[in-house]
């Protein structure tokens, strides 16, 4: 039994889970651990290309999903989760609403985890960022989404404290949106068990992408941990916030504002200009309510800066506040249109996203761990001597890897906009441009060291901890005073809303609709911005079928298929690309990363031999290339099974096939991979090619941009 | 109907009767948390976190 009551006195015993906080704790740093290496391990490929060992699992290309989804779903969903159980039951006084459904959330996450762990490694991704997970996957993130938010608005139907402190607002506006954003964004149609297509095309897609992409980072990455900020930096500090009406203005402005500014991610691409506008507006004005937020969590230590001294936990959160409003500053500038045109695509981008999750996510949860530990384990923290070299070491590799990752950036965008005075490309090999930042590359991956060590010695710290800890770790049970459900009527405004659970929740979901729905429905209706007059071809068969291996291999990490409208980029790669050229692509390819020079061009630029020999070892054509190789592809066959089921879905999603190239899928696949083998043949290639992948793949890159039929 | 909303959607009457409204709701709202009266509440709900309850 959970909790009695002591009817005579009003006051009620409540015993928290706190079982369930421990399991998430556990499971953050753990999965930390992963995500951490993975991402040194990616780093260092960067640095030296023959870490990819030419082995198809270790590539870059896969790994970086892996990487950026343990980041995202295992560390900080889990630490969103052992956050919020925490202080969700305290704060409402009252024990969690089931003890199965919360288990069943724990397991079934871990579950989903190491489901993501295995596929993404083998290639089986739907090719968006951050949303790579095949469809049963995401399925079972829904399903488990539903129990965890079935859990929580239980919690909160059964509370004792009438009022909702902000930092559930911020976690119910989270897990609202999330639900929406996650759905929306992986409405895919299966054509197997590990292969499906979304059901947006082109544009759409980027769109509804980077909807979804931006508010990852807003909604999983930013409001949670700033309800966990409302909630452990007053508790560390043992001080109230420094304003609530500040918080209360934050919560409603960020949440109103953060849905719009995706767009911001697709600036000077095809995307039609009044979207583009409006992702630059909303984006800058969200440092308002960024720096609001941030500022109100700094200020709460007003008259104990001392502890910032004296208390690693208090350090460990201020850094991580500090970190939140520099990304902040940092993103409404990189949306300007002018910088964004400048940083786009270079690793200014990663090194601003890793600003935000080592610096903000990393240490606010680094801060929350070495708070909660103790307490839940009833025990003293080993060594705040380790605690605090843990936090200078972590600072110190994430400035290496920010200031590494800014110079490369600036560095190569202004490379690649050089233009001399007879209107020429100062730096027309791509390549130039890489290996001038590879010494930068060097001093990231040196970083990622440094903060992996760093958290070694929180792994090594919370053990010693956990060792010390008594054997009987009975639940908290405290004395509350007994709810009152009822809204008072004498109570208006705000504080009546805060009462109301369901009310709030449908006013946060109002706030985030509005800019959802004005920016993503008109694109829904794609013929308004397509020109009749610049026809497309669909892809062939075969060349779909090296479209998917593009997508397996994750070439999308470092390629991007989208021409800008900037001088420089017409000059480098030719004319802008156009909305009708991607309007077939599922998913879109635009990328968001050039490590390689844009492909939206690539088809006819080189002979097959040369493709066959850049894939099968780039250094045989491009001598400083850091390129991993893929050598597989030469030996592997091409799956033509699956290419029927994919043409006739394409077909019933719009895409111009006729009946004949639908039944004849298979066959006519076959016949132009005969003619790429037969070239491959004349041109020096031994062996017999036309079954094998490198022709599918070699088929689709020569067809990138030769689609058109203006 | 909603090919005539689509083709309006960048009307520059639009955008400002859209900036208008959300200039309006943005001051009123700051207003309303603003007003007097609300402090003794606000205090209590910025407590919530520090309050200890009685252990058993």
């Amino acid at each position: 039994m959970s909790a009695s009551n002591d009817s005579s006195s009003g006051f009620v015993q409540v015993k928290y889970n706190d079982e369930i906080v421990r399991m998430f704790t556990l499971a953050t740093i753990i999965w930390a651990a992963v995500a951490f290496l993975v991402g040194v391990i990616i780093a260092a490929q960067m640095a030296v290309w023959q870490l990819n060992f030419n082995t198809s699992w270790l590539t870059f290309g896969r790994l970086r999903p892996l990487h950026t989804n343990a980041a995202l779903f295992a560390f900080a969903g889990n630490a969103i989760f052992a956050g919020i159980y925490h202080s969700t039951q305290r704060l409402l006084k009252t024990r969690l609403c089931s003890d199965v459904l919360g288990k069943l959330h724990f397991w079934g996450w871990q579950f989903i985890i190491v489901l993501a762990a295995i596929t993404l490694p083998l290639g089986l991704s739907q090719g968006k960022e951050y949303a790579e997970l095949e469809w049963p996957i995401d399925i079972a993130v829904v399903l488990i989404w539903v129990v965890f938010a079935i859990n929580f608005f239980g919690t909160l139907l059964k509370r004792n404290e009438k009022h909702m402190y902000v930092s559930i607002w911020f976690y119910i506006a989270t897990i609202v949106t999330v639900a929406l954003l996650y759905i929306v964004n992986a409405i895919s149609l299966p054509i197997s068990f590990f292969k499906s297509y979304i059901v947006f095309a082109g544009i759409q897609d980027a769109l509804v992408q980077w909807w979804y992409g931006h508010n990852a980072v807003a909604f999983f990455l930013t409001t949670p941990f700033l309800g966990l900020m409302y909630y452990y930096m007053p508790k560390a500090a043992n001080r109230p916030i420094f304003s609530y009406r500040l918080s209360v203005v934050h919560f409603w402005s960020l949440i109103f504002l953060y849905i719009w500014a995706g767009p911001h991610h697709l600036l000077n691409t095809a995307l039609p200009e009044w979207l583009q506008t409006l992702g630059i507006v909303f984006s800058v004005m969200l440092w308002a309510p960024s720096w609001g937020g941030a500022v109100n969590g700094i200020l709460t230590l007003r008259g104990s800066w001392n502890l910032l001294r004296t208390d690693p936990i208090i350090k460990f959160l201020v850094a991580a506040i500090t970190f939140y409003a520099m990304a902040t500053f940092e993103g409404p500038l990189l949306s300007v249109k002018a910088v964004n045109s400048l940083g786009h695509y270079t690793d200014w981008i990663v090194g601003h996203v890793h600003l935000g999750t080592l610096g903000w996510n990393g240490f606010l949860t680094f801060g929350i761990i070495y708070f909660i530990v103790p307490r839940l384990w009833k025990t003293e923290l080993y060594s705040k001597k380790l605690a605090n070299i843990h936090f200078w070491i972590g600072i110190l590799g994430i400035l290496f890897y920010y200031i590494s990752m800014l110079a490369a950036g600036i560095t190569q965008g202004l490379m690649w906009r050089a233009i001399d005075a007879n209107g020429n490309l100062v730096y027309p090999d791509f390549v130039e441009t890489v290996i001038r930042i590879v010494p930068l590359f060097f001093y990231r991956a040196i970083g990622g060291v440094l903060f992996l060590a760093g958290f070694v010695l929180l792994l090594y710290n919370v053990y010693k901890t956990i060792k010390q800890a008594p054997k009987d770790l009975a639940d908290e049970t405290v004395q509350v005073k007994g709810a009152s459900f009822a809204v008072s009527h004498s109570e208006r405004g705000h504080r009546r809303l805060e009462g109301m659970a369901a009310t709030f929740t449908i006013l946060a979901l109002i706030a985030i609709l509005a800019g959802s729905v004005i920016e993503v429905v008109p694109t829904l209706s794609i013929s308004k911005y397509v020109k009749t007059e610049n026809k497309v071809k669909p892809f062939t068969p075969l060349e779909l079928a090296g479209r998917n291996i593009y997508i397996k291999e994750g070439c999308y990490t470092c390629h991007s298929q989208m021409i800008r409208s900037i001088p420089s980029e017409e000059l480098r790669y030719g004319a802008a690309s156009t909305i009708e050229e991607s309007m077939y692509d599922r998913p879109f390819q635009w990328g968001s990363k050039r490590t390689g020079p844009d492909l939206a061009r690539l088809g006819k630029k080189y002979p097959d031999l040369w493709h066959y020999m850049h894939m099968e070892n780039p250094r045989a054509v491009i001598k400083e290339s850091i390129m991993p190789a893929y050598p597989w592809l030469i030996s592997s066959k091409i799956d033509f099974e699956n290419l029927g089921k994919t043409i006739s879905l394409f077909k019933k999603l719009g895409v111009p096939y006729s009946d004949r190239e639908v039944s004849d899928t298979i066959a006519s696949a076959k016949t132009q991979a005969l003619g790429i083998a037969a070239r491959l043949k004349d041109q020096g290639v031994k062996e017999e090619m036309s079954d094998k992948k490198i022709t599918a793949l070699i088929a689709y890159l020569q067809a990138l941009g030769q689609k058109g039929e203006k | 109907m909603k090919q005539q909303a689509l083709a309006h959607f960048t009307d520059i009457y639009l955008i400002a009767i859209a900036f208008f409204l959300f200039l309006s709701v943005f001051v009123g709202y700051i207003l309303w948390v603003c007003r007097k009266g609300k402090k003794k509440h606000y205090d209590y709900l910025s407590q919530l976190p520090l309050h200890e309850e009685t252990r058993t």
